[in-house]
């Protein structure tokens, strides 16, 4: 009985929580909508992240690697191949879902800090190679999708109308992101709950003891990478429609380190702490930016807020969450562990 | 399962809330009866930030102008972004200022390829990208397809004529080797050269290409050395420049220099003399439009004593010796020029047409004898320049106004 009135409160809150994300646009400028769907870019990107290293417990520091790939594939598509913005989301998704197995697969022989400095040596690569391959990537300069083919960018002249429904495109984008961000986090959470979640899990708490319960670990070390780096490709793909430009200078090694902290921040293996995540990331270093505008000083709050945050919630976000609606006696099950 | 009906109520609800939300009036943005809202982005930050006085020039001629009672009653107010020259942060920041800060018109954002990511999106919706700080000769030559695109200085490739032109004439006997940013502001530079030494085009016996976001040149400024030229073509901005004459300083090469004017700044040439030598930035030559504020002919200059009242009463005193200070009032001037003339209530369209029918012949900042004039065909506000030489610690300039565009 207790369960059902869990669940049901469970389903409350997350209809609550759609029904604010629907409204939300209409309580801020138009502009501001833009900066929302940019928090749903970092939220897909970050559940993504969550999957590998929250849940199979590989440490990736290569997803803005990954975003980049995706970003690029879009890019590429609509100012070469002249491809509609919207439709290259999901192929751009698929082809760095494929290069997150190859990603995936140093993860075999690697573990903890040397994989994550394996996928952060991605990270760091990623400009030097975009600008290598410079007929597909643009070089140095990127593409510019206005330029090359303003027909195919969705809503350039200021609106979108889908059935019907004429919409500003910065409403069009923040409608865009979070209804692929709310599809993906839906799959994730089937994923996760379904045996490829549980093997997952295993790898992560100890590779040595899944593996004597016949859990396969190379398959499913890559393809939580895999499945990772489709989320990482939305996102850049995402990023990529909204922006109208690319180039190298998008997807620094910074990016990745970023989306570690979001994730931790929402709180490793939890998928509704990501929320949190997403908008600390949107959101931090516009308010840290605030507090002063002497050189420096917003790096300085920025660090100094994940700080406190990591020693105030070291669960994150999620942690934190799960602590207080968990029943007290769960709790002190847990804490007497 | 009453809780399932009422999240089904909240959804519609939340729909009709959405579906309710509507535009706002877009009737002459950014100009109200007290107020006329411009905006740019400009590097505060980053590789090229030595340009930054190009905004903050402007922003005190504008309070300035606006102590004196502004353009037909109204203020103008100027708002400059940071883009850390960085063209998706440039678009970034203008759809900003044009969607969320509702400016008028973008003025003197500064750079190529930064006003080059941005012209589609402003053309698309109709919003004057004025006096674009920058000399790519596309801004005054591709006005068909982008109507509401103007620049403002000599063009790259005017100026790197009047170089080729000089060293064919002066010097036929030169290697020439050239270090240029590879992106279209160079290669603009590189086609004005070819374009100036004509038939002596064989002079040239390196061309040595560069990223803005690249650390240092010094392997370029290496491999044009072993070239063995004697002549060295500085089409690079600030940082880059001032990095060529201290590399070539450390690899023992002393060429003749050319430096291009978006480096060749007084305060500019003070720090790569500092980094290199007297005898390695000795008898560089650049071209000049604007009034140096260092150049000891205009010590007693009406406009050079302007400027300076301005930059202490608006600017805290800062860039004296600056001369991208200049600039940005020279930029400023014109703007006023342009809104005076697009009548008492401007348009963005009024405002277009003022901007392509310039005749400006009392612009204090510029060299005596240039005019600030276009025409909606001739699209090159400034088209004079005159030759200088860097002697003793100072531009000199020498020989007539050459008219190229």
């Amino acid at each position: 009985m207790k369960a059902v009135a869990r669940n049901a409160v469970r389903v409350l809150l997350i209809g609550v929580a759609i029904a604010v994300m629907i409204v939300l646009p209409s309580y801020v400028s138009d502009f501001h909508s833009r900066d929302l769907a940019q928090a749903g870019v970092f939220f897909i990107a970050i559940v993504g992240l969550n999957i590998v290293t929250g849940y199979a417990g590989q440490i990736s520091l290569g997803h803005g690697a990954l975003m980049a790939i995706g970003g690029y594939t879009t890019a590429n598509l609509v100012a070469h191949h002249g491809l509609r913005d919207v439709w290259t989301i999901p192929l751009a998704g698929l082809l760095t879902g494929v290069i997150g197995l190859l990603v995936g697969l140093p993860a075999l022989r690697l573990s903890g800090l040397y994989l994550a400095l394996a996928t952060f040596g991605l990270s760091v690569a990623m400009p030097s190679i975009l600008k290598h391959f410079s007929g597909v990537t643009g070089g140095d300069l990127g593409l510019r999708l206005v330029e090359e083919a303003p027909d195919k960018i969705t809503g350039l002249s200021g609106t979108v109308t889908i059935w019907g429904y004429t919409l500003t495109q910065n409403h069009f984008l923040y409608y865009l992101t979070w209804s692929i961000a709310l599809v993906l986090l839906v799959a994730a959470w089937a994923l996760l709950r379904s045996g490829t979640g549980r093997a997952f899990r295993a790898i992560r708490d100890s590779e040595l003891a899944a593996e004597s319960f016949g859990v396969n670990r190379a398959l499913y070390k890559t393809l939580a990478f895999g499945i990772s780096g489709f989320y990482a490709g939305v996102a850049g793909s995402l990023l990529v429609v909204s922006a109208e430009i690319v180039n190298p200078l998008s997807f620094t090694f910074l990016l990745s380190i970023t989306l570690l902290v979001g994730t931790v921040v929402g709180g490793l293996g939890s998928l509704s702490g990501m929320i949190v995540g997403a908008f600390f990331l949107e959101y931090l270093p516009d308010l840290s930016d605030r507090v002063s505008r002497a050189p420096g000083v917003a790096s300085i709050v920025y660090g100094a807020v994940i700080i406190l945050v990591m020693i105030a919630l070291p669960g994150g976000a999620g942690g934190a969450l799960k602590r207080f609606s968990e029943p007290l006696t769960t709790r002190l099950y847990t804490r007497s562990q | 399962m009453g809780k399932r009906s009422y999240i089904a109520a909240g959804l519609l609800g939340a729909l009709a809330i959405v579906s309710g939300a509507s535009a706002a009036s877009a009737d002459a943005p950014g100009v109200t009866s007290k107020e006329i809202l411009i905006g740019g982005t400009i590097p505060l930050t980053g590789p090229a930030s030595a340009y930054a006085s190009v905004a903050k020039g402007a922003a005190a001629y504008f309070k300035y102008v606006n102590a004196h009672g502004g353009v037909n009653k109204r203020k103008i107010k100027y708002v400059y972004r940071n883009d850390e020259y960085d063209p998706v942060k440039t678009f970034d920041r203008t759809r900003e200022l044009v969607q969320q800060d509702r400016v008028f018109a973008i003025f003197n954002t500064l750079g190529t390829e930064t006003n080059l990511a941005i012209r589609g999106y402003l053309n698309q919706v109709k919003v004057p990208q004025l006096f674009v700080a920058s000399g790519a000769s596309t801004w005054g030559r591709d006005y068909k397809k982008y109507p509401w695109t103007i620049g403002y200085q000599p063009s790259y490739v005017a100026e790197a004529t009047i170089y080729g032109r000089y060293i064919a004439k002066t010097a036929p006997k030169s290697r020439i080797g050239v270090l240029y940013q590879d992106d279209d502001y160079g290669k603009d530079l590189l086609v004005g050269l070819e374009r100036g030494l004509g038939k002596k085009k064989g002079l040239i016996v390196s061309k040595q290409g560069y990223a803005v976001t690249d650390d240092n040149v010094r392997s370029q400024i290496a491999r044009l050395k072993a070239k063995r030229a004697n002549t060295l073509m500085i089409f690079a901005t600030p940082k880059f420049a001032i990095q060529s004459y201290s590399s070539a300083r450390q690899l023992g090469w002393r060429p003749k220099v050319y430096v291009n004017a978006v480096s060749s700044a007084a305060n500019i040439m003070t720090i790569a003399t500092l980094s290199s030598s007297k005898r390695q930035t000795e008898g560089s030559i650049s071209v000049v439009f604007l009034k140096d504020p260092t150049d000891p002919r205009w010590k007693r200059d009406k406009a050079v004593a302007l400027f300076r009242s301005i930059l202490k009463k608006y600017n805290g005193g800062k860039g004296l010796r600056d001369v991208y200070n200049v600039y940005g009032m020279s930029s400023a001037f014109t703007m006023v020029d342009a809104l005076k003339h697009a009548g008492k209530n401007p348009t963005r369209e009024s405002v277009m047409k003022a901007a392509t029918h310039l005749n400006e012949r009392n612009n204090p900042f510029v060299l005596p004898g240039i005019a600030v004039r276009t025409t909606p065909t001739n699209r090159f506000p400034l088209a004079q320049a005159k030759l200088e030489r860097y002697h003793n610690g100072r531009w000199v300039s020498f020989g007539p106004l050459v008219s190229v565009r």
